[in-house]
């Protein structure tokens, strides 16, 4: 009987641990074409492309989705960031003590915003109820760019109001993501937009900070863009009709899109427009869709991808990277679609930004900014990176719409951590991005190959001791510590928690955070319990330890001795009454004696391992260090430690010498920031050691050489 | 004297010295050695016990990345060290450059330890007084005269509608940079030359000779110049090529490679005491 129940008892713990993690539900979000359910746009804007002005009409309906009674409405005007040095921006951007420099404009270069009127629907003028606020810090006249409009009576919950705005902005001299150059524009963050309103607690409308993005609701856009005949137009959307005024000699085109909160647009009179077709069948195997399918849990066709109209805007000294652009954005919708779900827009629109604009490398709804060099080398990942990172954008920010003035690590960190995946699984590595004067080095030295993962752990663990990766977006120590732990920390323990989780708990949790959270605002707290839930254990711990504190994680192999075990300890034994001692020769005879005839008595050997905590963060739940030791004569053992003590000393006797320890043999713990002392080897220096070492000290004997011939 | 006829009798006299390249040699790398033990040290720290010691690569990020971190308190007294051991290793060579001219332009003489230190000593404090005004010229060049080129280009390179325009004009003054460099740079080869040559105890004089004479046969001596300067690129590229057959790292590729990358250093002195033998062939060829 009680065999019986040890036997039930081990088939139930195997059938725990070998049945795959629970298979998704809630995969479907709702569609585009349902359109958004609170907010609506209409604008028109028409470009003044010899003034750099924008003139813009727009209309808003906001229906009130809580049940708070909204008696205002902030709304965002991040172009006034450029219009002067006292803007939150600028501020920032001066007192920046890394990447700082070229931040405020030049004279002349200032950009603004102004609403020039704002009425509702029935004419009541709201102008004199408008004024400036700073939401995230002392009050500043500098700074414009949130304004709050007091309505004549809150709006009720469930009840819809309806603005009419016009305003006039004056596009800036690059500073940050918009402006012109020449006749090339690049419009970004340019119309007066409504924060979110959160339940309880009001208008979540933030200041335009140097180290933020954006945050907004979805909505639905209608935008009739006006520019001078012969510009090339790029915009979010789908463009659906072009009028052409001959007198003014412009051009107007409508664009639509449903179920965005955002929308960008570009205009370059020298830009080449290409279009080509994302056919899903023709990328995607269907072998691929099966192991897809079943890898997620779901069915074939939850994992089918449809067709999409890809967009390029080119410049003319591009135009021999055409393909290749086309090429990342077919990976980039290829893998994001298999993994995090498909691509609900019927168009993607890619930017290579026009010279001088410094719009490069950014992300908008269904439109992205890409990035290239007219000597831009085959060996190196970019514009390939830049494009499957803005792309990934549209899931990560774009669909899953974190607030990215408050937790910028849930879009950036994901999409970086993406971007890497994307990228090794469509060209492998790629050489690190080096340049002289314009030309890639790689062209003449052999720069080294390295993935993704690889750069954002030397970022990752360099970064740890200022800041916390949840950490807001302005409240980073500098500019670069904003970088490295959104993106590159966050990234690094994503890749962290997918090789503690493995297949298939994280890709099914990455598939079912993306698509349960598509269209709404996902939290940290959100994520942590999608990663409960599918992983099926607490993992708190993993976040409160790495992305809430800024503690070091670094465990290691301090010491690792094989010596032989006496076979009796010297010295005087009371045994059964008698009193005996044991000295060395006693101890060799005794041996001898009991050696097997014509052979050696057995040698056994203690190997001692002693394993280090030396950062501050723990492991914790039911993870584990594992350590492995290797023995001469080809055998392993394997250890577990709870990782919580500073140290700890394992002991194995063994008939044999140890070889080597080693903690973590799988690479699971990446954001280690010591992998080198990850493992120890009782053989002296390798060879790869002396080989690294006569490369320095060559190289020293170069620049010595070099230092001598000026003399 | 044709060029080709002073880079071959250039040629000839270093080789009949093999003393002299020995000594810079040697030189070189006991100094190499001793500025760089510390990072050799570190790691030899890092990564002699460490499995990973039998994956890294010499240039690899994952380490580096961890190495910097690790040693970030050290790091700047390490490569400020190595500034220093940079400076002393120039003084020394001003003085071991002194013997090597002396001994160059004495093209019967022997080469002897006491000779050589000999001439090491004689035009030491010359060489030094050189150096100083010739720091002069090379502020000039590269502070002034380029400030001045740049000056130029930039409203081209502001007003440009295409990123080709500032790639261009940033490789002409790139370009325009390592030539007059290569220019001054010859001039005070050649002001050392006539150091040594006229028995110049004045180093302004010295270079005013060294003026006068490639005031008369510029060309041909610039050409010498970029044509060793050629001798040096192509060399480099044989040995980073032969460097790169020893892809797999075994014990025997190791050795080879350590010693492919002596030979490469030796080679790199023995070119730079061709320029000098050259120039000084050339000079000789041509009296003051």
């Amino acid at each position: 009987m009680k065999n019986r129940i040890i036997g039930a008892c081990l088939i139930l713990g195997a059938m725990l641990v070998l049945l795959p993690a629970p298979a998704m539900s809630g995969q479907t979000a709702p569609s585009p074409a349902a359109g958004a359910p609170g907010l609506r746009y209409e604008i028109w804007v028409e470009l003044d492309a010899a003034g750099k002005m924008l003139l813009g009409k727009e209309e808003i309906v906001w229906t009130n989705p809580t049940k708070d009674a909204v008696p205002d409405m902030l709304l965002h005007l991040y172009w006034n960031a450029f219009k002067n040095e006292d803007s939150v921006f600028l501020r920032e951007a001066l007192a920046e003590t890394m990447f700082a420099s070229g931040s405020s404009p030049e004279d002349g270069d200032w950009g603004w915003i102004d609403i020039t009127d704002i009425r509702l629907a029935d004419g009541s003028d709201l102008k004199p109820a408008l004024a400036f606020v700073t939401p995230d810090g002392p009050e500043t006249e500098g700074d414009q760019t949130v304004a709050r409009v007091l309505f004549p009576t809150p709006v009720q919950p469930g009840e819809s109001v309806h603005l009419r705005i016009e305003f006039r902005s004056k596009v800036p001299r690059t500073v940050a993501r918009s402006g012109y150059y020449r006749d090339s524009f690049f419009i970004g963050q340019w119309f007066p937009k409504p924060g979110v309103y959160e339940e309880g607690r009001g208008w979540n409308c933030h200041a335009y900070h140097q180290n933020s993005e954006f945050f907004a609701d979805f909505a639905d856009f209608v935008v009739h863009i006006t520019v001078p005949r012969g510009f090339v137009v790029g915009s979010s959307g789908k463009a659906s009709e072009t009028r052409v005024d001959e007198s003014a000699a412009t051009t107007t085109t409508t664009y639509r899109q449903a179920m965005v909160h955002d929308f960008a647009w570009m205009a370059d009179p020298r830009y080449l427009k290409v279009e080509r077709e994302f056919v899903a069948d023709r990328e995607v195997a269907p072998k691929e869709y099966e192991d897809t399918a079943a890898l997620l849990g779901l069915p074939l066709d939850e994992v089918r991808l449809p067709d999409v109209k890809m967009i390029l805007l080119i410049a003319p000294e591009h135009k021999g990277q055409i393909e290749r652009h086309f090429r990342a954005l077919r990976a980039a919708l290829k893998y994001y679609g298999l993994w995090y779900g498909p691509y609900p827009y019927e168009t993607v629109t890619m930017v290579d930004p026009p010279f001088r604009t410094g719009s490069g490398g950014m992300e908008y709804p269904t439109l992205f900014t890409a990035g290239t060099n007219a000597l831009a080398s085959r060996n190196v990942l970019s514009p390939e990176g830049v494009i499957v990172h803005e792309f990934g954008h549209g899931y990560w920010y774009g669909l899953a719409a974190n607030n990215e003035f408050e937790a910028a690590w849930l879009d950036e960190g994901f999409n970086t951590y993406s971007t890497g995946r994307v990228l090794a699984a469509a060209y492998g590595a790629g050489s690190f991005s080096l340049n002289f004067k314009g030309w890639p080095l790689d062209w003449f030295l052999r720069i080294p190959k390295t993935f993704d993962f690889e750069l954002n752990r030397v970022a990752a663990i360099n970064t740890v001791r200022f800041d916390p990766v949840t950490a807001w977006s302005w409240e980073f120590y500098n500019r670069g510590s904003y970088g490295a732990n959104v993106y590159m920390r966050a990234a690094t323990l994503l890749s962290t928690l997918e090789g503690l989780l493995g297949e298939p708990a994280w890709p099914r949790i990455m598939r079912t955070y993306h698509m349960r959270y598509r269209y709404k605002h996902p939290t940290k707290a959100d994520f942590i319990g999608v990663v409960n839930e599918i992983a099926g254990k607490d993992l708190t711990w993993f976040f409160d330890e790495l992305l809430d504190a800024t503690r070091a994680f670094d465990y290691g192999v301090a010491g690792l001795s094989s010596v032989k075990v006496p076979r009796q300890l010297r010295g005087i034994y009371d045994t059964a009454g008698t009193r005996e001692e044991w000295t060395d020769k006693k101890i060799e005879e005794t041996a001898a004696a009991k050696a097997p005839e014509g052979g050696n008595p057995e040698t056994l050997y203690r190997t001692t391992v002693v394993l280090r905590r030396y950062g501050e963060a723990c492991i914790g739940g039911d993870a584990r260090v594992k350590v492995l030791v290797r023995f001469k004569d080809g055998t392993t053992e394997t250890r577990n430690w709870d990782g919580q003590a500073r140290w700890t000393r394992l002991e194995i006797v063994k008939p044999v010498e140890a070889e080597s320890a080693q903690i973590d043999p799988e690479g699971v713990w990446l954001i280690d920031e010591n992998l080198a002392n990850n493992s120890r080897g009782v053989d002296g220096t390798r060879r790869n050691v002396v080989k690294l070492m006569s490369q320095l000290l060559f190289t020293v004997q170069c620049l010595l050489h070099f230092v001598g011939s000026w003399s | 004297m044709g060029i080709i006829k002073a880079i071959a009798n250039g040629i000839g006299t270093t080789l009949r010295k093999p003393r002299l390249l020995i000594i810079l040699y040697v030189v070189n790398a006991v100094f190499a050695l001793v500025a760089a033990f510390p990072f050799l040290a570190l790691i030899q720290e890092d990564l002699g016990h460490s499995l990973l010691g039998s994956f890294v690569q010499p240039v690899d990020l994952m380490w580096l990345g961890e190495a910097v971190l690790e040693h970030q308190d050290s790091l700047m007294a390490l490569l400020a060290g190595l500034a220093a051991a940079a400076l002393v290793y120039l003084v020394l060579h001003i003085f071991l450059n002194a013997g090597i001219v002396g001994r160059l332009l004495d093209r019967e003489g022997r080469a002897t330890l006491p000779v050589f230190s000999a001439d090491c000593g004689r035009y030491f404090w010359r060489f030094v007084r050189l150096f100083l005004v010739a720091l002069i010229f090379y502020v000039l060049t590269l502070g002034i005269f380029m400030s001045l080129v740049s000056a130029l280009f930039k409203p081209l390179a502001e007003s440009a509608v295409t990123e080709w325009l500032p790639l261009i004009l940033s490789n002409i003054h790139f370009l325009i940079a390592l030539l007059l460099l290569s220019i001054v740079h010859m001039v005070v080869d050649y002001a050392r030359i006539a150091v040594v040559a006229d028995e110049e105890r004045k180093v302004l004089k010295a270079l005013r000779h060294a003026l006068t004479f490639l005031r008369k046969r510029f060309f041909r001596a610039w050409a010498i110049y970029l044509l060793i300067v050629v001798l040096t690129v192509a060399g480099t590229v044989v040995f980073y090529a032969l460097l790169g057959l020893f892809g797999t790292p075994g014990v025997p590729q190791v050795v080879a490679g350590l010693v492919l990358m002596q030979i490469y250093v030796l080679f790199r002195i023995w070119v730079r005491t061709v320029f000098v033998a050259a120039q000084a062939e050339f000079y000789r060829s041509h009296p003051y």
